[in-house]
């Protein structure tokens, strides 16, 4: 090898350990900082719930629904296609999303539309009064 | 996979042609100094304030209720969060200092002279622009020190008669300092600012290109003597080509300035951050000794000193359109100033009552 190429291929691995060692610190900034998570059971009142309620779920938007005949169910209302927030229509029995129109059966599985899994159902337990979720 | 990427580029904008034409025929006198490298570091240097400053924008918040708290949030909480704003608060100073030096070489070796006085002029106003840059940054942390620093620098206009109160009360967007003036600073020193000084820059940059490098005037290829009657490119005697010769003295300087920022930040952290800077802001207590910034420490011991602030701030204007306007008033052949000692005299007292007012203000 010659002189010069060797002086060359030593500084362009001190200029990239250098570069990357700039630019890690940067990358590592944008990462998204952790989000305090209510980590854990949530309980809520039966009589709150209704047909239906929406709440927050470890900073997840879920939704609570007595199915006429099946018992209460916790499904989280992200779509599972690009991320919108599911309505709940409570004639047809169903979950709509607003952006792509995919729709959910209160099982939480798709029922038509582009959403390729079926939502996330969130354990959940009825002690007496009090729904506990999680 | 380089080579056809370049001869790609090649075909479609010249790049082979650009370089040649605009880096390696393009010359510079072959005597110049590490002087000479300084307005490019300090241009370096404001990138560095442009990026690190983009960085702390994503988690900012510019309200008096959050500002000192997001500010927080980035020293303790985010990843390497303390890195980008040391960063930048380090080579904001080092850029103040910068431009100093790159100011007070110019002078020193006459350069501002015909045909280079807008060219100096332009210099002059982007130490003003880092300057408003500095003075509007300070204020963001919402802590003591710029809550009362911005105090006091934004009642300066009262020192005018009639129309120095309605100043000062634009400036602050009321009668105290309040979220009004945070998000007034804010939107100066982020969205006003920036573009001001890259278009000064951008005429700064293209008249050196255009007139040409000025050379030392103690140099042994002294520029050509004939009078400038008309436009012409300046030559020299002896030159070299500015790529890869000058470039390269360019880049050294440039890892200098990062060494020096990194120096700082890892065996003095609290340099440029005292006590104050770390206390939120309260409208009820001003703190014991508030100071400005070492650069702002001049015009500070000297409004100490002079008990008329109309006299004060009067001398204070004068002397910077003095500055500004100096290659207009000065212009004489001559450039060494080895030769004008009345002239050397003036600039050596003028420059040692600059540093003792400073080391003053610092510790009065």
């Amino acid at each position: 090898m010659q002189r010069r190429s060797f002086l060359s291929m030593i500084f362009a691995i001190i200029g990239s350990i250098s570069l990357g060692s700039l630019a890690y610190p940067f990358l590592k900034y944008l990462a998204p900082p952790k989000a305090e998570i209510k980590a854990g059971k949530q309980t809520i009142r039966k009589s709150d719930v209704g047909d239906a309620k929406e709440i927050l779920y470890q900073n997840t938007p879920a939704i609570i629904i007595d199915r006429p005949g099946k018992g209460l169910i916790a499904l989280s209302r992200v779509c599972t296609h690009l991320g919108c927030l599911l309505d709940y229509d409570k004639q047809k029995k169903r979950l709509i999303c607003p952006c792509h129109a995919g729709i959910f059966n209160l099982e939480g599985r798709v029922v038509s539309g582009p959403p390729p899994k079926s939502l996330t159902v969130i354990p959940l337990k009825v002690e007496g009064e009090d729904i506990v979720i999680g | 996979m380089w080579q056809k990427i370049r001869e790609g580029l090649n075909l479609r904008i010249g790049l082979t042609d650009l370089v040649d034409s605009s880096l390696k025929e393009h010359r510079v006198p072959s005597d110049t100094n590490i002087f000479y490298t300084i307005g490019i570091v300090t241009l370096v240097a404001y990138f560095i304030m442009a990026v690190t400053g983009y960085f702390l924008l994503m988690y900012y918040v510019p309200h008096t209720d959050h500002a000192f708290s997001s500010v927080q949030n980035i020293m303790t909480n985010i990843s390497f969060g303390w890195l980008i704003r040391m960063i930048h608060i380090v080579a904001s100073n080092l850029m103040v200092a910068l431009v100093f030096i790159h100011l007070i070489s110019i002078f020193f070796m006459g350069n501002y002279k015909k045909p280079r006085e807008i060219t100096w002029l332009a210099g002059g106003l982007l130490l003003l622009v880092t300057l408003l840059f500095c003075l509007s940054g300070y204020l963001l942390p919402w802590s003591q020190r710029s809550y009362w620093a911005t105090t006091i620098v934004t009642n300066i206009p009262t020192a005018f008669p009639v129309v120095g109160e309605y100043l000062a009360n634009v400036l602050k967007g009321g009668e105290a300092i309040s979220g009004v003036t945070l998000t007034r600073f804010f939107s100066l020193h982020v969205g006003f600012l920036p573009p001001v000084f890259m278009a000064i820059v951008g005429l700064h940059i293209f008249l050196v290109w255009r007139i040409g490098l000025s050379v030392p005037p103690f140099s042994k290829s002294a520029e050509e003597e004939k009078p400038w009657t008309e436009y012409s490119h300046t030559t020299y005697a002896e030159s070299y080509p500015f790529y890869p010769h000058f470039f390269m003295k360019e880049v050294s300087m440039v890892m200098l300035l990062f060494a020096i920022i990194f120096f700082i930040i890892s065996f003095f952290p609290t340099m440029f951050i005292p006590e104050a800077a770390n206390t939120p802001a309260d409208p009820f207590k001003t703190p014991a000794d508030i100071k400005p910034e070492w650069y702002f420490l001049a015009p500070y011991q000297m409004m100490k000193l002079i008990p008329n602030k109309f006299f004060g701030i009067s001398i204070q204007v004068i002397a910077i359109f003095t500055f500004l306007f100096w290659p207009f008033f000065d212009t004489g052949d001559e450039k060494n100033i080895i030769k004008r000692p009345a002239l050397m005299g003036a600039f050596i007292i003028l420059l040692s009552v600059w540093f003792a007012l400073t080391f003053w203000g610092r510790y009065s």
